[in-house]
C-alpha cells in the first residue's frame, strides 16, 4: 500500500494554478516536499487532510481515498501547520492533552501520551507555563507534540524549521530524522530548504507551480560524483587557472577551488600546483554534491564542476 | 551553559528516556471527540483551565443576572412579613413567570462578554486546522460550541429559578408542605429556559463565529440585541397607532421580547395588553423555535465555508 497517491490532482485558486495535475506516488518512509514558497506545497498537505477540496483528480493516503473516507483518514494522520496555531493563554500539557482527547484519546490516555510526547519533543519544566511566554523553538516542539499526540501513523508537517535559530533547526531536524526512522512513522516534510530535507529525509518529491518536478529516493541525488573543494588562504584564482591548465575542471567559489573528483590523480595536481604556486593551503576536502544542484539551471549533467 | 554543568543537561536525563513510544490503547470515535470538546468549551467558558481573570467576567455577569432572586432570598423574612401586612404586592415581587421578562436584557452581557471567548479565539490564533484535521468535523465542531454555551446559560439562566425557589421556600410557615406546592409552579422554567439559552445562544454564536476578533464580535452581537429588538418594536408602536395590520407580526422577531412572550406561554401567563391580541403567546414559542434553527443553521454554514 503506497503513503501517498494522486492522480491528476488540480486545485484552482480563481485564475492561479496551485496545483495543476500532478501525479505522484510514495512509499512509505520520510519523504522531502520541496519546492519554492508559492509551488504547492502547503496547498497539496491541506487536500491531503481534507482542509482543502482539490478541484479535481483525486489522491488517496495509506490507501484511503480522501473524498470518500476523509474521517478515517483524519483519525491516523497528525499536522503540523506552517503557521502559528496555538493559543497563548492554555499551558502546553493542557492543549496537547485536550488535542488528543478531540483525536479520540480517552482522558487518562490522552494525559499520558501528552507528557510523553512533550518529553520525546523536549519540552520539561516549562510544560506547564503558558503558551504566549513561549520562544519560537518551544511554540514548534509544542505543535509538532501536538501532531504526534495520538500517535499518528502519518505526520503532515509544514516547514517545521521556521523562523529557528541554527541549534533549534538541528534539533528539530533530529526530532523529524528520530520519529520518522526510529518509531516507523511516515513523515512528509514541507520545506524550501533542500539542505534541510537532505538531512533528514529519504525519498524527495520536488515540485513547482504545482507540478512535480523530481521524484526518486534521496540516495541517487547524493550519490554522484564527489566534489572536492581546496581551500587557500590566497591565490585560489591562480590555483583554478593552473588545475584547469592540467585539465581538470576547476570553479573556484570565494577562497575555495571546486573540482569533480573523477580520478585519484586530481590529488596529485593539486599537491603540485600547490607547490609550483607556493600557496598557503587550508584544507581539502570532500564534499557531497548538494540537492541544490537539481534546480540549478545550468548544473552539468555529467557531474563535471564549471 | 549546559557544556559548564553537564548533569543538568539531557545525557543526564537520557537514561529515563524511553524514546517513542507507541499508542496501542483504544481510540474513541467522532462523538467522544466532540464531547471532549464540549466539556473542554464549556469550562473554557467559565474560565476554568485559563488565568483567574478569565473567570472574572462569566461571573460577575451571571451574578448579576441573579441579583434580583437572591436579594428576595435575603430578605426573605422581611419580605413575608411585608406581604402578610399588605404592604407588599407579591405580583411585584420577582417570579419565575416574569424573571426573565423583568432583567433578560442582562443576558445580553453576559453573551457578549462570552460567546466571543468560545469561538473567537479559535479563528484569531489559528486553531481551527487543528481540530478539523482530528476526529471531529466541521459540523461537530460547530455544534460542540453552540451546545456549550446554551449550557452556559441554561445554567446562569436557572440560578435565580433555584434561588427563588428557596426563597419561597424559606417564606412558607411549613417547608415540606412548600416545596410540594412550589415545584410545579418553577417547572415551566425549565422548558421556557431551554428555549432562550437555544435561541440567544445561536444568534450570539453565529454572529461572533463571522470575526476573529473579540471586540467586533461583541460589538455585532450588541448591535444585533439592541437593534432587533427596538426597531421592530418602535415601528410596531407607530404602525399600531395607525392602525396597520402587518406590524403585529414584528415583536415576534425581537429576541428579548419576543422569548419573554414565549416565557408566557409555557406559564399560561396572559399576553400584556399593549401588545396585539391577534398573535397568541404560542407564536412567539415557534418563533424562537424558527430562530434557533435559522441561526444554527447560518453558524453550520460559516464552518463549512471557513478557510482553515
Amino acid at each position: 500500500m503506497s503513503l501517498i497517491e494522486t492522480a491528476s490532482l488540480t486545485k484552482d485558486y480563481g485564475p492561479v494554478k496551485a496545483l495543476a495535475g500532478l501525479d505522484l506516488r510514495v512509499e512509505p518512509g520520510v519523504i522531502g516536499l520541496v519546492g519554492a514558497n508559492g509551488a504547492g506545497k502547503s496547498t497539496l498537505l491541506k487536500i491531503l487532510l481534507g482542509l482543502l477540496a482539490p478541484t479535481s483528480g483525486s489522491a488517496s493516503v495509506l490507501g484511503m481515498d480522501i473524498g470518500t473516507e476523509a474521517g478515517e483518514i483524519r483519525k491516523v494522520v497528525g499536522y503540523m501547520p506552517e503557521h502559528d496555531c496555538l493559543p497563548p493563554d492554555v499551558g502546553a500539557t493542557e492543549f496537547v492533552t485536550h488535542m488528543a482527547r478531540i483525536s479520540g484519546l480517552p482522558r487518562t490516555a490522552a494525559r499520558e501520551r501528552t507528557a510523553e510526547v512533550l518529553r520525546h519533543v523536549g519540552l520539561y519544566e516549562e510544560r506547564y507555563r503558558q503558551i504566549g511566554g513561549y520562544s519560537t523553538g518551544m511554540k514548534q516542539r509544542v505543535k509538532l507534540a501536538q501532531a504526534l499526540a495520538h500517535d499518528p501513523k502519518l505526520l503532515l508537517l509544514d516547514e517545521p524549521t521556521n523562523g529557528l535559530d541554527p541549534t533549534g533547526r538541528d534539533e528539530m531536524l533530529d526530532l523529524i530524522k528520530r520519529t520518522g526512522t526510529d518509531f516507523g512513522i511516515s513523515v512528509v516534510v514541507a520545506s524550501h530548504l533542500l539542505g534541510e530535507i537532505e538531512q533528514v529525509c529519504t525519498y524527495l518529491l520536488a515540485i513547482d507551480a504545482g507540478r512535480l518536478l523530481q521524484s526518486a529516493p534521496i540516495s541517487t541525488f547524493t550519490q554522484r560524483t564527489p566534489v572536492l573543494a581546496v581551500e587557500v588562504e590566497e591565490g585560489a584564482d591562480r590555483l583554478a587557472a593552473a588545475l584547469a591548465g592540467r585539465g581538470f575542471q576547476a570553479r573556484q567559489d570565494g577562497a575555495c577551488v571546486l573540482l569533480a573528483l573523477e580520478d585519484e590523480s586530481l590529488y596529485d595536481a593539486i599537491r603540485d600546483s600547490v607547490a609550483e604556486l607556493s600557496l598557503p593551503l587550508v584544507r581539502i576536502q570532500q564534499e557531497r554534491r548538494r540537492l541544490e544542484d537539481i534546480f540549478r539551471d545550468d548544473a552539468p549533467s555529467a557531474g563535471g564542476v564549471q | 551553559m549546559s557544556a559548564g554543568n553537564p548533569a543538568a543537561s539531557s545525557p543526564a536525563g537520557s537514561i529515563y528516556d524511553l524514546g517513542y513510544r507507541h499508542y496501542e490503547g483504544k481510540r474513541r470515535g467522532r462523538w467522544f471527540a466532540a464531547w471532549s470538546l464540549y466539556v473542554d468549551s464549556l469550562r473554557g467558558i467559565w474560565g476554568f483551565g485559563r488565568p483567574t481573570s478569565a473567570k472574572a467576567a462569566p461571573f460577575i455577569l451571571a451574578g448579576l443576572y441573579a441579583l434580583p432572586a437572591v436579594i428576595v432570598l435575603a430578605f426573605s423574612s422581611i419580605i413575608s412579613n411585608s406581604i402578610a401586612t399588605g404592604a407588599t404586592n407579591p405580583a411585584d415581587l420577582p417570579n419565575y413567570a416574569n424573571y426573565f421578562a423583568g432583567i433578560g436584557t442582562f443576558i445580553v452581557l453576559f453573551l457578549i462578554a462570552q460567546a466571543p471567548e468560545v469561538v473567537c479565539r479559535d479563528q484569531r490564533y489559528q486553531v481551527l486546522p487543528l481540530y478539523f484535521t482530528r476526529a471531529i468535523d466541521r459540523f461537530d465542531y460547530a455544534m460542540a460550541r453552540l451546545l456549550s454555551l446554551a449550557t452556559a446559560l441554561f445554567l446562569v439562566l436557572m440560578v435565580p429559578v433555584i434561588a427563588l425557589f428557596i426563597g419561597d421556600i424559606l417564606m412558607s410557615a411549613d417547608a415540606f408542605k412548600a416545596i410540594g406546592s412550589e415545584w410545579p409552579k418553577a417547572l415551566p422554567s425549565i422548558p421556557s429556559n431551554l428555549l432562550i439559552a437555544a435561541s440567544v445562544a445561536s444568534i450570539a454564536l453565529a454572529l461572533s463565529s463571522y470575526s476573529p476578533r473579540r471586540a467586533y464580535a461583541a460589538v455585532g452581537v450588541l448591535a444585533y440585541f439592541l437593534l432587533v429588538e427596538f426597531v421592530p418594536l418602535v415601528i410596531y408602536g407607530i404602525g399600531h397607532e395607525a392602525g396597520a395590520k402587518w406590524v403585529d407580526y414584528l415583536p415576534l422577531i425581537t429576541p428579548n421580547t419576543g422569548l419573554s412572550r414565549a416565557t408566557d406561554w409555557f406559564f399560561g401567563t396572559p399576553i400584556p395588553p399593549d401588545f396585539p391580541s391577534s398573535i397568541g403567546a404560542g407564536a412567539y414559542v415557534l418563533a424562537g423555535l424558527v430562530s434557533t434553527l435559522l441561526f444554527t443553521g447560518i453558524l453550520a454554514w460559516r464552518y463549512r465555508r471557513i478557510a482553515a
